[in-house]
């Protein structure tokens, strides 16, 4: 027994006198920081879970608003033999699920109505692939993406005939809803793929402050803001498109990299997320730079420069959503990003910003596209109306 | 002994994390070298580094005395070797190599030096200096630090151990 003690009680000092080593290097310890003093509970109002988001109206909703902290995105296969009028019903009986849970109020024989009462801004916004329209015997006005160098996509992620991407800012709202809409989905299509992911639990941050995904980087920085999403997002009949990639990080590589060499990949200091050209986040990157050598600030294969936009009109709205799943058994992590983007045209906006990324982009040493899909938003309806009669009616 | 091993496997286990550091491109030798006089334009930059490039990711810059880009050609690579072709021959003057490369496992080394073409009156005599700017955050000397540290603890380790048996009673 006195061996043993010895052996941990050595192991002790010597992992202690690690610590301290290192912590001359890196910073010190936590030690000697008290804990911020809890606010007390009955004087926080409880505006979170009931918050709503208004469904109704010319454009859906989900896509202009800040983003929740959960969300869910479900791909749906149809059978074949699918018709219009069958895509009609279903898509009624949608909509009217989700007039409903966004306001709080049970679907219609909703098996777990308790559920139901705090919707935490829950949004379901409705995306129709390819497949939607050619069974429905219309010419889809979108088109799966061509096939990048960097790809390595899985059919387990990729395409999708129907998409609802069901945002809140509670998991059991959106699990709820999840289920629900799954149900009264089941009877018209095959569940295809689920991703969820998250952000930023609403009450951690300012809600105009910028998201981290899970390599540490600041991620939509350079969204259309305010007024300059209109034109970048929607089409003048309330009609947008959505584009979803699941883009694993590798994150064991990327962890032994340094500060400098993670903030040369983006182009970002990591902390602020200021451009290596500004000291601020909202620096408007400068690409014509130089340090005193020379050398541009902004690297030339930093991601931010690949990935630059001039024209507003031409930006996307990303909306997207970090994903952390189980661990494998050597404890390498399956963490990444739903990338989610907004825009009017995918192959006016989005491609040549993926074609110039693909070509070129440090960053993608370290993430990898596994997933893709892309679909057609239709426009929001008015009550009483439902999503997809344009389309489809 | 065993104890010895175990002592050491922990420190070794808390030195770790600090390794990736270790692991970079180094600019080994250049044409021109760093501080060259040459007595005419070089016709290309070669830049030889310590490991392999990626080819992807390299930014070669030649500037004039007065910051002006001086027009070359796309970086080739081979292996670890980066050469741009300068345009045309450049006038006499003080000239700065400026580089941006990214090794196989993707750290990024900037630098730059600088050379002059003809007798120029005008550029100090003193040797010009190289300047590097390592992408990574843990300087050389902290690095050595660490491994005088490190030797310490395993003698520490060791010393506990080893008294550690001594006390220890016969069972």
């Amino acid at each position: 027994m006195t061996t043993r003690r010895h052996l941990l009680a050595g192991g002790a000092a010597v992992a202690g006198l690690g610590v301290a080593a290192g912590a001359a290097v890196v910073a010190t310890t936590g030690r000697g920081v008290a804990p911020a003093p809890v606010a007390e509970a009955d004087a926080v109002a409880l505006t979170t879970g009931t918050a709503t988001v208004p469904f109704h109206g010319p454009r859906q909703a989900g896509i202009a608003e800040d983003p929740p902290a959960h969300a869910a995105f479900v791909a749906f296969t149809l059978p074949g033999g699918t018709d219009r009028r069958a895509l009609a019903r279903m898509m009624r009986l949608l909509t009217d699920d989700v007039a409903r849970l966004t306001r709080g109020v049970p679907a219609l024989g909703d098996t777990d109505a308790t559920l139901a009462v705090l919707p935490a801004r829950l949004t379901v916004t409705f995306g129709f692939g390819p497949g939607l329209y050619r069974a429905a015997g219309l010419k889809p006005p979108i088109a799966d993406l061509p096939k990048f160098r960097i790809d390595r996509l899985e059919s387990r992620w990729s395409g999708g005939d129907l998409l609802l991407q069901i945002c809140a800012d509670d998991p059991l709202t959106v699990a709820h809803t999840q289920r629900m809409l799954i149900k009264d989905t089941r009877p018209f299509a095959a569940v295809r793929w689920v991703q969820q992911g998250f952000r930023r639990s609403p009450g951690v941050q300012a809600p105009e402050h910028t998201q981290r995904n899970v390599l540490g980087q600041m991620d939509g920085t350079a969204n259309p803001r305010g007024a300059e999403i209109d034109p970048a997002v929607w089409n003048p009949d309330g009609s947008t498109t959505l584009v979803v990639r699941r883009i694993r990080a590798e994150m064991e590589t990327w962890d032994i990299l340094a500060v400098a060499d993670k903030e040369n990949a983006v182009g970002r200091r990591l902390e602020s997320g200021a451009p290596l050209s500004g000291t601020h986040e909202r620096d408007e990157p400068d690409f014509a730079k130089l340090d005193d050598s020379g050398l541009p600030a902004m690297p030339d294969f930093s991601h931010v420069t690949r990935a630059r936009v001039t024209d507003p009109k031409l930006k996307i709205l990303r909306r997207p959503y970090n994903y952390d799943g189980a661990p494998n058994a050597a404890g390498h992590p399956d963490s990444g990003l739903i990338f989610a983007s907004y825009q009017r045209s995918i192959t006016e906006q989005y491609l040549p910003i993926q074609q110039r990324l693909a070509e070129k982009d440090l960053l993608n040493e370290w993430i990898t596209p596994i997933g893709s899909a892309v679909f057609a938003v239709p426009p929001g309806c008015a009550e009483g109306g439902w999503i997809g009669e344009q389309v489809l009616g | 002994m065993r104890r010895v091993l175990v002592a050491l496997a922990a420190v070794v286990a808390v030195l770790l994390p600090s390794s990736p550091a270790w692991a970079h491109a180094q600019l080994l030798s250049s044409a021109p070298a760093a501080g060259a006089a040459l007595a005419a334009s070089p016709a290309v930059v070669t830049l030889r580094f310590s490991e392999e490039l990626n080819p992807s990711f390299i930014t070669i810059v030649l500037s004039d005395a007065a910051q002006q880009r001086v027009p070359a050609g796309a970086p080739v690579v081979a292996a670890a070797t980066a050469t741009v072709a300068v345009d045309s021959p450049v006038e006499n003057g003080a000239y700065t190599v400026a580089y941006r490369v990214v090794s196989k496992d993707g750290h990024t080394v900037q630098g730059s030096y600088a050379f002059t073409v003809g007798s120029v009156s005008s550029v100090a005599p003193t040797p010009v200096a190289v300047a590097v700017r390592e992408s990574n955050g843990i300087p050389t000397g902290v690095l050595i630090g660490l491994g005088v540290v490190g030797a310490a603890l395993i003698g520490l380790a060791a010393y506990f151990a080893l008294t550690g048996r001594r006390r220890a009673p016969v069972e």
